[in-house]
């Protein structure tokens, strides 16, 4: 059986998409991700339409978000999944290189559950997807309804 | 008795005539004086006299009762800046300048021959007996509770063109021709 | 004298003393002269009375009439104030006396010409003559008492005249002064209304047309001239407001886009250099893999800057937000979140007596994460490293320091340590932006404290800041 993708990461820059897989790959993460390129891709994946119309993956049991995304970015996502009953349970983490104080806020304001700053480092920058990665993906109870992790 | 009355009345007689007598010298001394002082409270007109410094004659016409007294007084005396001099006189006409005339007693009897001789002339005319004023003397003196005093005929005066000074005439008793 | 006495008062005291003076001298100076001349009058006139009766008892002399004499001297009845008078011959006797029965002794035989004063009495003889002659001695007393009595009666209404006349100016000076002193204080108080308030609108009232007026009309003037220009102020500072606002937002955007852009090729520069290396590693040498170090090391540093710019920028834009801030768990904080590093080290902390202060928190969390961070940094080369946290009260400021064990400096060069992007120390020996301090420096000061630190060469620095006890 073909594993169950449970993390979504939208991110537009594709070379952060490498970065980022090779972060996860190094975890052993890597074939559990679905990249979306920008916000209105998330959402298409999250509302089983558009690109990703008839997935059979469920709900994810983390969403990783980039800020800055053409369409739709970031903040709209977050805030489109916590007005929605459905997706309001989805853990969130936003992953971007933005320290600003105010998209903390306002991320922190529309419900994200976890901020996480891209370092410049990239070992630290692995470091820090591990965690993350083995928290969501493993530790952490999903919300009910989300699917579990088989075998 | 009798021998003792006509002893003492001249006894007393001679005693009080030595006193009569000092009181006579005395008397005209006094009246001396006031011979000399009449100068200063008469007026007589500008050519009673010849020059600003001419003396004040005062004469004695007759007898002499007044002694070295008078002289006595007159001596170095000055009224306004005239020396007085004394003058004897025996006539009427033998009188020169003369301001104050003093007419003995001894005149008595000639007085109104004496008075027409001294007609228009300022002087001043002074005696001391009875009825001195009255026959047309100017001042006359009397003898009163000691004091001399004196009478003014000031018509007389008035008519020989002198001015008797108000002060003489305040002291003296004024008479009128008539009463004496 | 009279400076610090109120203008009214003052008018009044003015007006009271110059009259009262004028009157003192005015009664002084005719009192005066009536005192003086007084004797010399009564001399005069008894002198004269005398003339008169010596003149008119010549004859009485000179003719010795006593009774005459004696009624002249009667007549002196008319003056009152003659007690005595009498005539002496020129034999020096006692010729004639007023009054008749008279107590008094008679001097026995005249004495020199002239008049005397004694005992409340004038007396004296004067010769009587007649046509040159001295017919005798007129001697007279007067009786002083009667006059020196009326003398002081008339000093009596002088000074009554004085007081009236006093009261008078006094009454007349205190309506009067109004006509300059309520003009005078109106202005006054109306200046004193302005400055109180600050009411720069109010207007003075101008009460006619002399200096006062003009000086009136000025102080209005000044009030529009300064009403205008505040106005125009505030207009400016509107102005420059708006255009700092501006300026402001501005920069927020650009370090915004920086924050963001700005640093994504850089990690992607490290990111990939990292994955080449993996990837790589049999196939690349020594020097090349030192080249791969190199670039990706390069890279982070230029993180860092980026970091540590968009800080310093922040900490000059915004807002001071004071809080109470309790050092102490600050500091803890701070030195917690560099476990990191610190780990695997050896460091000796001793943190104690630090006060809460009022201050901006993360301000000054980015102040101690720099001083704490370079303690650390620079004590690298220390087994074990000591690190001092402390603070001194001196006056009314905190004095906060950070002391450590490390590599010092050299003094010499104590007044670059502040200055952005100063560094003494090369690169390759510590890493850093030399942007630091600078930070630190910026946030202290704009707390109102200063900055400064001393060092003794290879034995450690000291850095200090102060931060004033109360803030207003």
């Amino acid at each position: 059986m073909a594993p169950l993708k449970r993390i979504l990461l939208a991110e537009d820059s594709e070379r952060d998409v490498e970065l980022t897989m090779a972060a996860l790959e190094e975890n052993n993460l890597a074939n559990e991700v679905v990249v979306a390129r920008d916000g209105a891709e998330a959402l298409d994946y999250l509302y089983n339409r558009g690109k990703f119309a008839g997935h059979a993956n469920g709900f994810p049991v983390v969403v990783l978000l980039d800020l800055k995304m053409p369409k739709i970015d970031g903040l709209e996502v977050l805030k489109t999944m916590r007005s929605d009953p459905y997706l309001r349970h989805i853990p969130v983490v936003m992953i971007t290189s933005s320290r600003e104080e105010q998209d903390l806020i306002r991320s922190y304001e529309l419900g994200v559950n976890a901020y996480v700053v891209k370092p410049v480092d990239f070992q630290k920058f692995v470091e820090s997807v591990k965690q993350v990665g083995f928290f969501w993906a493993i530790v952490n109870e999903p919300p009910p309804g989300t699917m579990k992790r088989s075998g | 008795m009798l021998f003792r009355s006509w002893f003492f009345i001249p006894a007393l007689l001679f005693a009080s005539g030595l006193d009569l007598c000092a009181q006579t010298t005395r008397e005209y001394e006094v009246k001396a004086a006031f011979l000399n002082d009449f100068a200063q409270f008469v007026e007589w007109p500008a050519d009673a006299f010849v020059g600003v410094k001419s003396p004040i004659v005062i004469g004695i016409l007759g007898d002499d009762p007044f002694g070295d007294s008078l002289a006595e007084i007159v001596r170095d005396e000055n009224v306004d800046n005239r020396p007085v001099v004394i003058e004897r006189y025996q006539r009427v006409q033998d009188i020169k300048a003369c301001q104050i005339l003093f007419i003995s007693q001894s005149e008595n009897k000639r007085l109104e021959e004496i008075f027409a001789g001294l007609k228009d002339r300022s002087i001043l005319t002074v005696g001391d007996f009875d009825g001195f004023a009255k026959r047309g003397g100017m001042i006359r003196f009397v003898t009163e509770k000691n004091k001399i005093r004196f009478r003014i005929n000031v018509e007389a005066a008035k008519t020989a063109n002198l001015t008797i000074s108000s002060k003489l005439l305040r002291l003296a008793e004024i008479i009128t021709p008539g009463k004496d | 004298m009279l400076q610090n006495i109120p203008i009214q008062r003052k008018l009044m005291t003015v007006n009271l003393l110059t009259s009262g003076a004028v009157l003192l001298l005015t009664c002084l100076a005719f009192f005066g002269y009536e005192v003086l001349t007084f004797r010399q009058a009564t001399v005069q006139r008894l002198f004269t009375l005398g003339k008169i009766i010596s003149a008119n008892s010549t004859a009485a002399l000179a003719f010795d009439d006593r009774d005459a004499a004696t009624e002249i001297l009667a007549a002196l009845k008319a003056e009152p104030h003659i007690v005595a008078a009498g005539l002496y011959g020129t034999t020096g006797k006692l010729f004639a006396q007023y009054p008749v029965n008279s107590p008094a002794a008679f001097p026995a035989a005249p004495e020199q010409d002239g008049y005397h004063f004694e005992r409340g009495h004038l007396a004296g003889f004067q010769p009587v003559m007649q046509s040159g002659r001295r017919l005798g001695t007129l001697y007279m007393e007067y009786d002083m008492g009667a006059m020196y009595e009326q003398l002081w009666r008339r000093g009596e209404i002088a000074a009554l005249v004085m007081v009236v006349s006093l009261l008078t100016a006094y009454l007349l000076s205190r309506t009067l002064q109004k006509q300059i002193s309520v003009p005078i204080l109106a202005l006054a108080e109306t200046a004193h209304a302005v400055s109180k308030q600050r009411d720069f609108s109010v207007r003075a009232v101008k009460f006619g047309e002399d200096e006062l007026g003009l000086l009136t009309d000025a102080f209005n003037q000044m009030l529009a001239e300064i009403q205008k220009l505040n106005a125009t102020l505030e207009e400016r500072v509107r102005e420059r407001t708006g255009q700092l606002e501006i300026a402001n937002k501005e920069l927020e955007a650009f370090s915004y886009s920086v924050s963001h852009d700005l640093r994504a090729p850089l990690r992607h520069v490290d990111g990939f250099v990292d994955l080449l290396r993996k990837q790589s590693a049999e196939k690349l040498d020594e020097r090349g893999r030192r080249y791969l170090d190199i670039i990706a090391a390069s890279a982070r540093q230029m993180g860092t800057l980026i970091d540590d710019l968009l800080v310093f920028s922040r900490m000059s834009r915004g807002d001071l937000r004071r809080a109470k801030v309790a050092s102490e768990s600050l500091v803890h904080e701070v030195k917690d979140a560099m476990q990191g590093e610190t780990n695997s080290r050896r460091i000796i902390w001793k943190i104690d007596g630090l006060p809460q202060v009022e201050a901006d928190a993360p301000m000054l969390r980015q102040v101690w994460a720099n001083l704490i961070g370079n303690a650390v940094k620079y004590s690298r080369t220390r087994d074990p490293a000591e690190i001092e946290i402390g603070c001194d009260t001196v006056n009314d400021e905190f004095v906060f320091f950070v002391r450590d064990n490390g590599v010092g400096f050299d003094m010499q060069y104590v007044d670059k340590l502040f200055g952005v992007f100063q560094r003494l120390h090369r690169a390759d020996e510590f890493e850093g932006t030399g942007i630091g301090l600078a930070n630190v420096r910026r946030i202290v000061s704009r707390h109102g404290g200063r900055t400064w630190a001393e060092s003794n060469g290879d034995g450690g620095a000291t850095f200090f800041f102060s931060l004033p006890k109360t803030t207003n």
